[in-house]
């Protein structure tokens, strides 16, 4: 069964690019291609889609808005979020709001499906930048849940293994994945696929994060 | 200081009262004082009832010369009616050797006499009770047997006194206060001071006016002792007397050396000769085995006269030259010692002289030196306490002007510490805002030199109709590519560490794709990668630039890219397998030109060679930080 995607992108001419890169590759079916927030929420919901494949400045609302709609609402969907430069911040806020991957816009169209073949094999793109913010995150999660708790040891605080942190720190580098797994003695598949995981925990953690600091405010 | 000086002056005048006040004794009427009485030489066991009894004026001086013997005197008087019904009592002033006293014949009492083991010598009054069964109203014969003397000594006997006890019992009492009880606290006083200051001069040997004032105490207080001890066993008399003279001289010669040393004088050879003078009379003494005491006495003790006037001329001297009030005291209280010593003298050896002009007083035989010398002391030791004091006010006011300098000194710090603050404040500030603007530079120069000349020359090349499609398409990836580096490199939290990753990262997945196996090779320490972001743009972009005519041109399998750091130079290798520029296309030979530009801002150089085997291209830099790195590897 081919996996279905859903393109939310306000850009006409990118939208093209994504649709025919879909369209072109059997394995992928194009469920819808829309260009504003709103209606990526509606197709989001009516379709149920395999992967969202969507860009961060929409016109109506935020990128991020419509990632955490799918993340809350249809965890088995996976977000790949279009960025321009793959700038890192914008990518790991998307990824703490629930996008597994990233995807440049200027990438070919065979990168474009293998990157969506890629990400429903269970593997998720990252890169040297991206993995240092995403260890600075994880780091400042450590810390926040030690908070009021005090002097829990910020080892065990953290929700990332030793063998993943390793790995991000590895990327953070500039080693390869090929590189990676000779040093960690595992394929680069399985590499990906902890990147991917690291992604999922990042997003959980970042929500928890947030549900817990707006109880400490009052919130809820 | 003035305040002490006054306060010691007022003191010295009360001393001076009291002892005048001595002389004004006044008789009283029922008591019988004799001027006069008759003296029979004699050693007759009970008074002799007749012989050569001669008159003999009172004080009585009688020289022993060489055959001692005791010496009878009597004289008669009346009790009255009522004499018989109180107690009456005989007053003697002064009787050093001892005597009986018989009235109407008969044995009334006695002042122990020297016996062959014990030697007395009395210095206290004696008041002998007369038993009033003796007494008669009229016409008693009172009779006394005045001990001998020793050889070549003088046998003085006083105007002595009859009348009833009570009367009679003050002025006892008053003499008995001045010739013993002062002595004897004298003594115990100037021992103890006299320990206290040797112990301050022991601890502190710097401090010589504290060893001599010291010493003199100690010495005068066992000089004084001879007012205390009134028995004596007979061999250690002589001992005895040689300690009592080298006492004598040793305080005023050390009295010498002390006003030398206050007055800023330092003749060692003056002072030697002083002490020789000193130790010479009890040396004489001691040699001579006491057959000469009187001899010694009136020579050698004569001789400390002159030493003690010029004691005195010495601190009038300085007094003259200092002309302060503690300059004075010195003077002074020399001066009344001196005076008081000359009188002693006067009273001891020539009682002619002094009882000529002042009967009364020179009869009673009170002796000042001790009560001059007591106020010596007292002056001396009143200066340096003054001085003592003076040093601990001076060292007070040291120590808190040390504390007002530390107290400025730490203001100081301060202050200055504030401004250094300022300063480096301002420093950073200027510092932050020149990076900043280093910084806009940069960005400009990037959009104007990079992205801007290549968009402009695009531009002009597809109005021309120049480009084709796929060239227009690879100028705006060149484009794209050159803003994805300036925004890696300039990402603020990022360094070129961080921008190299994501290099590497970015061009293995376009070399896999143009099916180019990549090699890297990071060989640096971490020092060597905290290059300038002006640095690590350039040479991204020399690395971006070749990789590009890699994928571009050379038609290679393999690349490899090595970054290595050869002494004091980083070197960046970008060598392919491909066709080399055997023709270099415009493109590519723009690229070099411009590779070759960069490594010139960066003050290093470009090397390329281009052969059948392929192509490689070398830069060079200079590192700051790698020069250090290279001679201390670590």
């Amino acid at each position: 069964m081919a996996t279905r995607v859903l393109i939310v992108e306000d850009e006409p001419e990118f939208m093209r690019r994504f649709s025919n890169a879909v369209l072109n590759d059997a394995a992928l079916s194009l469920v819808a291609a829309v260009s504003t927030g709103q209606a990526g929420l509606a197709m989001l919901d009516l379709q149920a889609p395999d992967v969202l494949l969507v860009d961060l400045g929409l016109p109506d609302i935020a990128g991020v808005q419509l990632i955490e709609h799918a993340a809350r609402h249809h965890p088995g969907c996976d977000v790949l979020v279009v960025t321009m430069f793959a700038d890192d911040e914008h990518v790991v806020a998307s990824i703490e709001a629930g996008a597994s991957g990233y995807l440049l816009k200027d990438a070919s169209a065979e990168r474009i499906a293998a990157s969506i073949h890629e990400l429903r094999a269970g593997g998720a793109p990252i890169s040297p930048g991206i993995a240092r913010r995403v260890l600075d995150r994880f780091r400042r999660i450590a810390s926040g849940a030690q908070g009021p708790a005090g002097a829990a040891a910020a080892g065990d605080a953290s929700p990332l293994t030793p063998r993943e942190t390793e790995l991000l720190r590895m990327v953070a580098k500039g080693f390869t994945f090929d590189t990676i797994g000779r040093l960690l003695d595992i394929s680069p598949h399985t590499v990906v696929a902890h990147v991917k995981k690291i992604y999922r925990k990042l997003a959980v953690h970042s929500r928890s994060e947030a549900v817990f600091e707006a109880s400490q405010l009052g919130l809820l | 200081m003035n305040r002490r000086g006054t306060a010691a002056l007022a003191l010295w005048c009360l001393l001076s009262v009291l002892v005048c006040a001595l002389a004004s004794a006044a008789a009283r009427a029922d008591v019988l004082e004799f001027t006069h009485m008759q003296r029979l030489d004699s050693d007759a066991a009970t008074p002799p009832g007749s012989g050569d009894w001669r008159d003999a004026p009172l004080p009585d001086a009688q020289a022993a010369g060489g055959n001692p013997q005791p010496a009878w005197y009597r004289a008669s008087f009346d009790v009255g009616d009522d004499g018989t019904r109180s107690t009456w009592a005989v007053y003697l002033p002064f009787l050093y050797e001892g005597a009986q006293v018989w009235v109407n014949g008969r044995f009334a009492g006695h002042v122990p006499e020297s016996t062959p083991g014990v030697r007395v010598r009395w210095e206290r009054p004696h008041l002998i009770v007369l038993p009033p069964s003796l007494l008669q109203a009229h016409g008693n014969q009172l009779a006394l047997r005045a001990a001998a003397t020793a050889s070549g000594g003088v046998r003085h006997f006083p105007r002595l006194a009859v009348g009833p006890l009570a009367e009679l019992q003050p002025r006892a009492d008053r003499r008995t206060f001045w010739v013993r009880t002062m002595p004897q606290v004298t003594v115990v006083v100037c021992l103890l001071v006299a320990g206290f200051v040797l112990f301050i001069y022991w601890r502190r040997r710097s401090e010589e006016l504290y060893g001599l004032f010291g010493l003199a105490s100690a010495l005068w207080g066992v000089r004084t002792l001879t007012f205390v001890i009134e028995r004596m066993p007979s061999d250690s008399w002589q001992l005895w007397r040689i300690t009592y003279l080298a006492a004598t001289g040793g305080f005023i010669v050390v009295l010498a050396l002390f006003s030398l040393r206050f007055a800023g004088f330092h003749r060692p050879v003056l002072e030697r000769m002083l002490v020789a003078y000193w130790l010479a009379g009890p040396l004489w003494l001691w040699l001579a085995g006491g057959k000469l005491e009187v001899l010694v006495n009136q020579l050698w003790s004569a001789g400390l006269i002159p030493i003690g006037l010029s004691i005195l001329g010495l601190s009038f001297w300085s007094l003259l030259r200092q002309r302060t009030v503690a300059a004075a005291v010195m003077p002074v209280t020399l001066m009344i010692a001196v005076l008081a010593g000359v009188h002693d003298y006067l009273i001891a050896w020539d009682a002619g002289a002094l009882s000529r002009w002042w009967p009364q007083w020179a009869g009673q035989r009170i002796f000042l030196l001790h009560y001059g010398a007591d106020l010596v002391l007292l002056g001396m030791g009143g200066l340096l306490t003054a001085r003592f004091i003076e040093a601990l006010s001076s060292l007070q006011a040291a120590n808190r002007e040390l504390a007002d300098l530390n107290e400025t000194l730490e203001q100081r710090v301060a202050e200055r510490e504030r401004h250094l603050a300022a300063n480096f404040e301002a420093m950073g500030a200027l510092q932050r805002e020149h990076a900043a603007e280093q910084e806009r530079q940069l960005i400009m120069r990037e959009i104007h030199d990079g992205l801007g000349s290549r968009l402009f020359t695009s531009l002009l090349r597809v109005e021309r109709g120049d480009m084709s499609d796929t060239q227009i398409a690879d100028a705006l990836r060149d484009c794209i590519a050159d803003m994805r580096l300036a925004l890696e490199v300039l990402a603020p939290d990022d360094d070129f560490q961080a921008a190299l990753g994501n290099f590497l990262f970015r061009w293995q997945t376009l070399m896999l794709e143009a099916r180019v196996q990549p090699a890297w090779a990071i060989d640096v320490p971490d020092s060597a990668l905290q290059l300038s972001r002006q640095a690590a743009l350039q040479l991204l972009r020399v690395a971006q630039e070749a990789l590009t005519n890699v994928l571009k041109h050379a038609r290679a399998k393999n690349v490899r890219i090595e970054l290595r750091q050869r002494g004091p130079m980083l070197e960046l290798e970008v060598a392919d397998d491909g066709v080399g520029h055997a023709r270099p296309e415009q493109g590519a030979g723009r690229g070099i030109g411009n590779m070759r530009a960069r490594a010139r801002q960066l003050g290093g150089d470009l090397d390329l060679r281009s052969g059948a085997g392929g192509t490689r291209v070398l830069l060079r830099l200079p590192v700051p930080g790698l020069a250090e790195a290279a001679v201390h590897p670590q």
